[in-house]
């Protein structure tokens, strides 16, 4: 991690704002597993502890009207992009006031007053959407970027290469981030991509690629600031490798003990948030006591927000008939059915 | 009111157009659409020329992100055109179709309009075979989340595509590669056609005949068949598969209290069978024979053009059918 040399205070207030939603992603991410472990949480759901200085230093780089799209393990990425906790956490209990008002659960959620066009429960499903996302921005002659993320198993998936292919030929505001948590589930890159580096295989479209430490926020928000400023100036997608780990299993019910110890230990070793706070006292930007207290108060944001998701009342069943159509009248048409 | 005899692609055609005037929003997008070659149906024939190629995206071959992309343009502001050059490439892109279009509106919420037309073309009975001659409308009918057009007239086609691109849903309209050189009168002034309802292309008293597409062409010819027989067939077409004018269909079993359901799409679990089901539970009491369905065979669509046809539904196939209700046949 490079030092910043001058610390003004928009670094200063940047700084601290990527701090909190470290360790605002943190302790989600931790409740939910406990949560869900407890038995409070219906369905299943994706950690991404590990990973929180890709998602937080990606979405610092962007402006609010700049859109996102996510994967299977979005909890971090969306709330990095501004999802709030509160109706992140309401979503996971089921309850009305849920951010998806609990249709979509773990894997879905969207916030579209963020520009968070969603995560997604299908690998490399995204990528055409931020395309598609990228195009109007185009179309509409507006210099908003797309930051598309996927995993490192989406590599291997064919949206991805149409997607890449798509927005290199159109030059397309389009930021793919590969978050390479080292396993396509349990698969690791030796038994899906011929290619060791991926850098090149992105350069081979004509984007602009990168490899960055996806465990140093600071590096990861360099990357994808660069990246979204060739994007506003018509100068088309680019390709970020970011290097990270899911200190968890795949999902909630794997433990990931199939993972050699050493390495388990050795990326929890190059943990984000502790380098950050690191050098955020290294540069003077805050005390330690500062960090505390920004850790405390999104301690007790979030137990608020627990406490408020499970006071929230439950959706009435009958409303899971609702949402699906815009069109009231049609709509009512098209759902209707023969159950007496 | 002036009408002209126009070709159903031309209805196709000067419908988007129309739409594209009308709204800056709207743009084309797929795969060779743009001129000189103008669609491979030619049902954009034009339009790169009179709005440019910015409002008329040709596109690589990629029906995943053709449709993906214009989810994302959609859910952006636009409100694009998408067309799958054939029903068949469907397959392509069927995770954005029925992962992502159909449903990004109920799992988020209700939180966004999806103002999104899939455009495409099935359809046998010209030797396309087993990989370009597909009727795969029963599976966009299973996914809920989507409208469904399939209309057989050019009238029909530009009123319902003109409603289809101003629609805040995504609509998914199903032309027919055999109907486009079809000819038919629409109106000079502009008009456009309402979702959900049927409507009746022959009046008739002893059976019921609700078909589809092209099938409706078929229809009307067994009805005048029927006719020289002393038989009166009443021809449905539904226009929309969703949502299904009921209403339409009910009353005129009330009357004829027989029904055929003719679909180009397999038999097996296909749309003839939810037509059957729904009106076996609405209206049982007015059967008085059951209910006839002329599909296609259960079969992928051969090659050879006597193979085809003997697998495809025929007009032979429906008077039958019809004859069938009326205890006419063995």
């Amino acid at each position: 991690m490079t030092p910043e040399t001058i610390l003004d205070a928009e670094t200063k207030t940047l700084w601290l704002d990527m701090f909190r939603k470290l360790v605002r992603i943190r302790h989600f991410e931790r409740s939910a597993f406990e949560l869900y472990t407890a038995g409070k949480l219906p369905g299943f759901m994706h950690i991404s502890i590990g990973q929180e200085a890709t998602a937080v230093g990606a979405c610092s780089a962007l402006r609010p009207d700049d859109y996102m799209t996510s994967t299977h393990r979005g909890h971090g990425d969306t709330i990095a992009k501004g999802v709030s906790v509160e109706g992140a956490m309401a979503e996971l209990f089921g309850r009305v006031t849920g951010v998806c008002r609990a249709k979509g659960g773990s894997m879905h959620i969207a916030d579209f007053s963020q520009n968070v066009l969603g995560a997604n429960g299908i690998v490399a499903a995204g990528a055409p959407i931020a395309v598609g996302a990228g195009l109007s921005a185009k179309k509409r002659g507006t210099d908003q970027v797309v930051l598309c993320f996927f995993g490192d198993g989406a590599l291997a998936s064919g949206p991805i290469h149409e997607s890449m292919n798509c927005a290199a030929l159109w030059k397309l505001p389009v930021i793919f981030l590969r978050q390479n948590n080292q396993y396509a589930e349990s698969t690791p890159r030796t038994d899906y991509q011929g290619i060791p580096d991926v850098v090149e295989w992105a350069k081979g479209y004509g984007i602009s690629a990168v490899r960055v430490d996806g465990n140093d926020v600071l590096a990861v928000y360099r990357a994808v600031k660069e990246a979204a400023a060739r994007a506003r100036r018509g100068e088309g997608p680019s390709f970020i490798e970011s290097e990270t780990y899911r200190w968890y299993g795949h999902n909630i019910g794997d433990p990931g003990t199939w993972r050699p110890k050493e390495e388990i230990q050795a990326w929890k070793a190059k943990d984000p948030i502790p380098r950050f706070r690191k050098v955020i006292l290294e540069n003077g930007a805050a005390t330690d006591a500062d960090l505390d207290a920004i850790e405390a108060e999104e301690e007790a944001r979030l137990q608020a927000a627990i406490e408020a998701a499970e006071a929230a009342p439950k959706p009435k069943p009958g409303t899971a008939l609702e949402d699906v159509y815009v069109d009231p009248d049609l709509g009512a048409q098209a759902i209707q059915g023969v159950r007496p | 009111m002036t009408t002209r005899e126009i070709m159903y692609r031309e209805a196709i055609r000067d419908a988007q157009r129309e739409e594209m005037l009308r709204d800056p929003t709207v743009f084309l997008i797929g795969e060779d659409l743009r001129d000189p070659w103008g669609g491979t149906y030619k049902a954009t024939q034009n339009l790169s020329t009179e709005f440019g190629n910015e409002r008329v995206l040709n596109t690589p071959i990629c029906e995943e992100t053709i449709i993906g992309a214009s989810l994302g343009a959609a859910l952006t502001g636009l409100r694009p055109v998408a067309e799958l050059m054939y029903f068949d490439f469907v397959m392509r892109s069927m995770d954005a179709v029925v992962n992502q279009v159909a449903k990004v509106r109920y799992m988020s919420g209700g939180q966004v309009k999806v103002p999104l037309v899939i455009r495409t073309q099935g359809g046998g009975g010209r030797s396309s075979a087993a990989q370009h001659g597909n009727s795969l409308e029963a599976w966009i009918c299973h996914v809920p989340g989507l409208f469904v057009a399939m209309p057989s007239t050019p009238y029909d086609a530009k009123g319902l595509l003109k409603t289809a691109i101003r629609m805040d849903d995504p609509v998914f309209f199903i032309e027919h590669k055999l109907l486009y050189m079809t000819k038919g009168p629409v109106p000079d002034e502009e008009y456009t056609i309402p979702f959900g309802v049927a409507d009746v292309k022959r009046k008739g008293d002893d059976v019921t005949i609700v078909a589809t597409s092209r099938m409706v062409l078929f229809a009307l010819e067994a009805a005048a068949e029927l006719e020289k027989e002393g038989i009166s067939a009443e021809v449905i077409d539904p226009r929309t598969l969703v949502p299904l004018d009921e209403a339409t269909i009910l009353e005129s079993v009330h009357k004829t209290n027989r029904l055929v359901v003719v679909n180009e799409g397999v038999e097996r679990c296909g749309w003839a069978a939810e037509v059957a089901a729904l009106v076996q539970k609405k209206g049982f009491g007015d059967l008085d024979a059951p209910i006839e369905r002329v599909c296609t065979r259960n079969v992928p669509l051969p090659f050879q053009p006597d193979l085809e046809n003997y697998v495809l539904p025929s007009v032979a196939d429906i008077v039958r059918a019809a004859k069938y209700t009326l205890g006419k046949v063995e």
